[in-house]
């Protein structure tokens, strides 16, 4: 090193100091205090005794059906926003992109409002909308010309999700549809042209130039998609009434934090929320590690 | 192009009732919202659809004067105003509940209207002119007037903005620093360990450490804090901060920050005479999202928060909404107050959000 850089140092470090000595306490070192606490059996009630316990907490929790319910709801959660939220959102860009509409600055607007909202707020909105007194229940009756008519899919297990996919395409679409956006007019149209000139249709323009050039764009959002929807605890809270209904949508953040702050019968419920904490950043690492192996495969 | 243009138009066809129908799904629940927080309750059952009308339509409502009861709380200071009283209860806003009540100062009253008993009815055009207008004005804001009481929702907006507003300048000043040092100082190897272990908390949240963040702030007594709160929203907006901010900061010609020094200045005059008011813009960006982020957050302050002088607005309109789920004209109005505010922002900066967000993400 310089010595003119040795004398920045002090100034450096003072600079990043404050910011990382924050972040280290805030962020990181939980990190290690949730993965130590998931192999203890910390007691709360007995002023934080604990001993090591090996991974009983892991195995509980494989034990446990509702895990398992959660994990299956969450991966629902995923797909929705991987195989829902992200086409749509490259297709509506792509839309707005080739200006097949007027207007794009209006309907982009709109489109991507709701992510800026409250998610609680939408939650309880959408709650109220979907009730069985409702405005779609209203709507459902004078279509169907049947006054006793409800809206019924938030009531049962096996539909529960339906309207919470709903839900989840209407808030978070419009992030991916911008973020596609801003990145289709970065592309030359010069490419566009050439490939029209050459004879490729609409559709081969999509497939073979559009979608080749997004390629990275659409791994990130993926990421996003799936570390977004793994933690997301807000909405499926909200949508439903705690209960029957909220153990029919429960997904694997709701779990752990009924598992750690609601459960007192279990004396070690912060050691076992832990263990499920952990094992969502888990899943979530392995889920963005295919996403990134299915991206390799398919680079053009 | 032109042998496909029947094929053009059903593309356009479909690509415009497509967007009119997502606009439409996410304007009209939003509106409904918005209108039927004027509504009654009354007028919620009977028809979900219609516009506010009774609450504002006034003047010919029948109250039924009542007695002093335990459940009826009065809406002034009993301590320094002694005042005699007449208690009336609209006849049509939630009759018999005692959720629409008026306390009447009886020195202002007619003769007339004193002389009624108990379980008489007056209607509101025989009052005086001013009581008249007051009440008139209160019942046009029932469910907002009631929301706000009830849910302490006055106390929760003060604390969002609270721990929106001092969060954010904190974000802001911490990775500026952070940014100019990662950017325009030459520690490349330090550099990249530093923006490497920020970076990772992109995709950590709040969520994913709750626990042990809960476990470690009782431990240290700041649970159910301001500052305990702040600390949590602070480093966890650091991330995207500091990859906006460094991504700005890094356009900036060096031979400005160099030349500079050459005239003598310190590192901490370039930074708050050149790089601040340079970076203005993306720290709006930064700012914004950073805000709306915290003004939404709702996990981190419903585990840490656990008295009225801490709860957030999200956290005090979820227990509102689930403590009073009958009364759903209340519950519009609270959600209301917790969305305007966002809405009112979103409309104003929505250019700079998009920038930041598409920032964000691309090398997210």
């Amino acid at each position: 090193m310089k010595k003119r850089d040795i004398q920045a140092l002090p100034t450096y470090l003072i600079l990043v100091a404050p910011a990382l000595l924050i972040y280290l306490f805030v962020v990181a070192y939980p990190i290690g205090y949730s993965v130590w606490l998931s192999f203890t059996d910390f007691n709360p009630n007995k002023g934080g005794q604990w001993d090591w316990v090996g991974t009983l907490q892991y195995s509980t929790m494989f034990k446990d059906p509702n895990f398992w319910h959660a994990l299956k709801n969450n991966l629902i959660v995923v797909a929705v926003s991987v195989f829902g939220q992200i086409p749509i959102g490259f297709i509506l860009a792509y839309i707005l992109y080739r200006k097949k509409v007027k207007a794009v600055h209006f309907f982009q607007t709109f489109v991507f409002l709701p992510q800026f909202l409250s998610t609680i707020v939408i939650g309880i909105l959408w709650k109220r909308l979907f009730q069985a007194d409702g405005p779609i229940s209203r709507i459902i009756q004078i279509v169907s010309k049947d006054p006793q008519a409800q809206f019924e899919l938030m009531l049962y297990a096996d539909t529960v999700m339906i309207p919470i996919a709903f839900a989840l395409i209407w808030v978070y679409t419009g992030m991916y549809m911008t973020i596609f956006l801003a990145n289709l007019q970065k592309i030359d149209d010069h490419l566009i042209e050439a490939a029209k000139i050459d004879g490729a249709t609409e559709s081969q323009i999509f497939l073979k130039v559009i979608v080749p050039l997004l390629a990275g764009t659409i791994l990130v959002s993926s990421i996003l998609a799936i570390a977004g929807s793994l933690r997301g605890f807000d909405l499926i809270f909200s949508i439903t009434t705690q209960g029957l209904q909220r153990n029919n949508a429960m997904v694997l953040p709701i779990f752990m934090y009924q598992s750690a702050f609601q459960n007192y019968t279990n004396e070690m419920r912060f050691a076992y929320g832990a263990a499920i904490s952990n094992i969502i950043v888990v899943i979530s690492l392995i889920l963005i590690g295919i996403s990134r192996l299915v991206g390799k495969k398919t680079d053009y | 192009m032109e042998k496909n243009t029947s094929k053009h138009i059903i593309g356009r066809t479909v690509a415009y009732i497509v967007f009119i129908s997502w606009t439409l799904i996410t304007i009209l629940p939003i509106f409904w919202m918005a209108y039927s927080s004027f509504k009654s309750n009354e007028e919620l059952t009977r028809n979900i659809y219609a516009f506010p009308y009774e609450l504002f339509h006034n003047e010919d409502d029948v109250y039924e004067i009542i007695a002093p009861q335990l459940n009826v709380t009065p809406d002034y200071d009993t301590e320094t105003d002694t005042r005699e009283r007449m208690i009336i209860e609209s006849t049509s806003i939630s009759p018999g509940r005692r959720l629409m009540v008026h306390f009447l100062v009886k020195e202002d009253l007619p003769q007339e209207i004193l002389s009624r008993d108990i379980g008489d009815t007056l209607t509101l055009s025989e009052l005086p002119k001013q009581m008249r207008r007051e009440i008139s004005r209160k019942t046009m804001l029932f469910n907002y007037t009631s929301a706000i009481q009830r849910g302490g929702l006055a106390q929760k907006f003060l604390n969002s903005l609270i721990y929106a507003g001092v969060s954010t300048f904190l974000i802001n000043a911490l990775s500026l620093m952070v940014a100019f040092a990662l950017s325009k100082m030459q520690f490349k190897k330090l550099s990249l360990i530093v923006g490497g272990l920020i970076g990772f908390g992109y995709l950590l949240s709040v969520n994913s450490v709750i626990i042990p963040l809960f476990l470690m702030l009782s431990k240290m007594g700041l649970t159910d804090t301001h500052i305990g709160i702040i600390l949590v929203y602070t480093a966890f907006g650091l991330p995207l901060a500091v990859l906006l901010d460094t991504q700005f900061i890094s356009g900036i010609p060096g031979s400005l920050v160099e030349s500079a020094r050459i005239d003598g200045a310190s590192t901490w005059r370039v930074i708050v005479s050149i790089i601040v008011p340079m970076a203005i813009p993306v720290t709006v960006t930064v700012s914004i999202i950073t805000a709306l982020g915290i003004w939404n957050e709702f996990l981190l302050v419903l585990v840490l928060a656990s008295s009225e002088f801490t709860k957030s607005l999200p956290v005090g309109v979820f227990s509102f909404s689930s403590l009073t789920s009958t009364q759903l004209g209340w519950q519009l109005a609270a959600l209301m107050v917790a969305t305007a505010p966002a809405m009112i922002v979103y409309f104003i900066f929505q250019r700079r959000l998009t920038e930041g967000v598409v920032g964000g993400a691309i090398k997210g």
